[in-house]
């Protein structure tokens, strides 16, 4: 079947932007949780 | 937590089953093939980036109005996830045109406007960068967002308008093509299952912009120790 | 005081400021120039092609002029600090916005007009004939430009990087301008004139729009 491939590729990388956009959300968030319980740790006890 | 987790996992089911839809129920378009099927991705796209920018929109007037950190977060969240669906359509059209045109780019009314709502967005992201008082930078985001949406159906009827005037290859089919009662459903529920996973990003996106200004609350805290 | 009066106040000062020293109009008028020159040797002059490229020129001529010319506008009230004292003469904070948007409309109207003549000379289109209508569309478009770069310099004065972020906002916003301005003015100077009034309604309406979001939410642009 002829353009195939570019019915792949348009499928591939469309749907590659959007799972790096969710990988990259991912990352930050958990980075953040991470830095979040660092400064919950660095502040003093009942805070 | 559980909520977002539904809500993901509905959003994937959602569009793998679309996608299935679009290849293996809907029939074959005569003329073009198996090409045509990029139709529905694309289409869908569009329509879901177009009410992400209408839900950040709504998120800065409310801010504009309300001034709830919420709606600046909704905002720059909605916004950025417009701006990727919209990234996606702008790919997808030119994958499309190149076979059946010959050439990527036919200067189309529909995804040349898209491309001026593209860059819109990416000046309001970046306007959002160069603004670095919180309040601030939510309040003028928001009035800018405010002018660039209400730009949008300028943008598309000045344009279409241009190439009535200069007529050019029209992808996708224009405003007026018919459409095979199977194919239309398909489209829909490739449009539902976008709108879906559209809004899974939305939330996810939120979340993070709310955890960044929790972040700074706390930071601030540690260093008035 | 109501709002005609604060604002015709305003606007007087806006005119008279400028046209003490006359330095916005100038630099405008030289910088429209020197595009126009530019222009032509990224093109052929003087063949029928350049003839058909011309207005669209003309227009992208104006609006880098006007993403220049407007960087100005809020930015001397920032850097003179004028603008919480110029909030509390005023009852409505849309006159000052109303003002300079006038203002600016003026300016730019009257460089347009100043390059009219090289405009004609070097693309060897007359003018003469459809002036009147020539300056109609001017005006709807200046307008235009104006009311959105009014707003827009409101924003950018408060970020930074303003000088490249204002026609970064401005430009794409101002995409439906260009598109038809262009569009009317080439029907105009084309072989066979035709006056697109669709067109010219089209400008009217964006004027309208953007007049009316800058009326509903100019307030907030100066909040300090």
């Amino acid at each position: 079947m002829k353009n195939l491939d570019s019915v792949f590729a348009a499928y591939i990388i469309g749907w590659g932007v959007f799972f790096l956009f969710y990988v990259s959300i991912a990352k930050r968030t958990s980075d953040l949780r991470a830095e979040v319980e660092r400064l919950k740790n660095a502040l003093p006890r009942g805070k | 937590m559980g909520k977002r987790i539904v809500l993901g996992a509905a959003a994937i089911l959602l569009v793998i089953a679309a996608a299935y839809a679009s290849f293996y129920v809907a029939p074959e378009e005569r003329t073009m093939g198996v090409l045509q099927r990029i139709f529905y991705f694309h289409v869908s796209s569009a329509w879901a980036g177009m009410d992400a920018f209408l839900v950040c929109f709504i998120a800065n007037l409310l801010y504009v109005w309300k001034r709830g950190q919420r709606y600046d977060w909704l905002g720059v969240a909605s916004a950025e996830v417009g701006l990727v669906l919209t990234t996606v359509v702008l790919i997808t059209g030119p994958i499309w045109a190149k076979p059946a045109w010959g050439i990527y780019w036919t200067w189309d009314a529909r995804l040349t406007s898209t491309f001026v709502l593209w860059l819109l967005y990416v000046s309001y992201l970046l306007l959002r960068t160069l603004i670095e008082e919180e309040e601030r930078r939510a309040l003028l985001s928001a009035l800018f967002g405010i002018f660039a949406f209400i730009d949008v159906p300028l943008v598309f009827f000045s344009i279409r308008w241009w190439r009535t005037q200069h007529p050019a290859p029209v992808i996708m089919g224009g405003p007026g093509s018919y459409l095979d009662p199977t194919m239309r459903k398909v489209l829909l529920f490739n449009v539902l299952a976008m709108h879906v996973f559209a809004a899974f990003l939305i939330v996810e996106r939120y979340v993070l912009e709310k955890m960044r200004s929790e972040v700074d609350l706390l930071r601030r805290e540690v260093e008035a120790q | 005081m109501g709002l005609l009066s604060n604002t015709a106040i305003l606007l007087g000062k806006e005119l008279r400021t400028e046209f003490r020293s006359r330095e916005l109009l100038t630099t405008t008028a030289v910088f429209i120039l020197i595009v126009l020159v530019l222009f032509s040797f990224a093109i052929n002059p003087g063949t029928e092609e350049a003839r058909e490229f011309a207005p669209g020129l003309l227009w992208l001529a104006i609006l880098f002029a006007s993403s220049l010319m407007f960087q100005s506008c809020f930015l001397r009230e920032q850097t003179n600090d004028t603008l919480s004292s110029l909030r509390l003469a005023v009852s409505d904070p849309f006159a000052i916005f109303l003002a300079k948007l006038i203002a600016n409309t003026l300016f730019l109207l009257l460089t347009e007009l100043l390059m009219l003549p090289f405009f004609a000379i070097f693309y060897n289109i007359p003018l003469w004939s459809k002036l009147p209508v020539l300056i109609l569309v001017l005006f709807v478009g200046s307008l235009g430009i104006s009311i959105a770069g009014t707003a827009i310099s409101a924003i950018s004065a408060q970020a930074r990087m303003r000088e490249l972020l204002l026609p970064l906002l401005l430009l794409p916003l101002l995409t439906p301008v260009l598109v038809v301005s262009t569009l009317v003015t080439a029907s105009l100077l084309d072989r066979e004139p035709i006056m697109q009034w669709k067109g010219i309604g089209f400008l009217v309406v964006f004027d309208l729009i953007f007049l009316t979001a800058l009326w509903l939410f100019g307030e907030y642009l100066l909040e300090e």
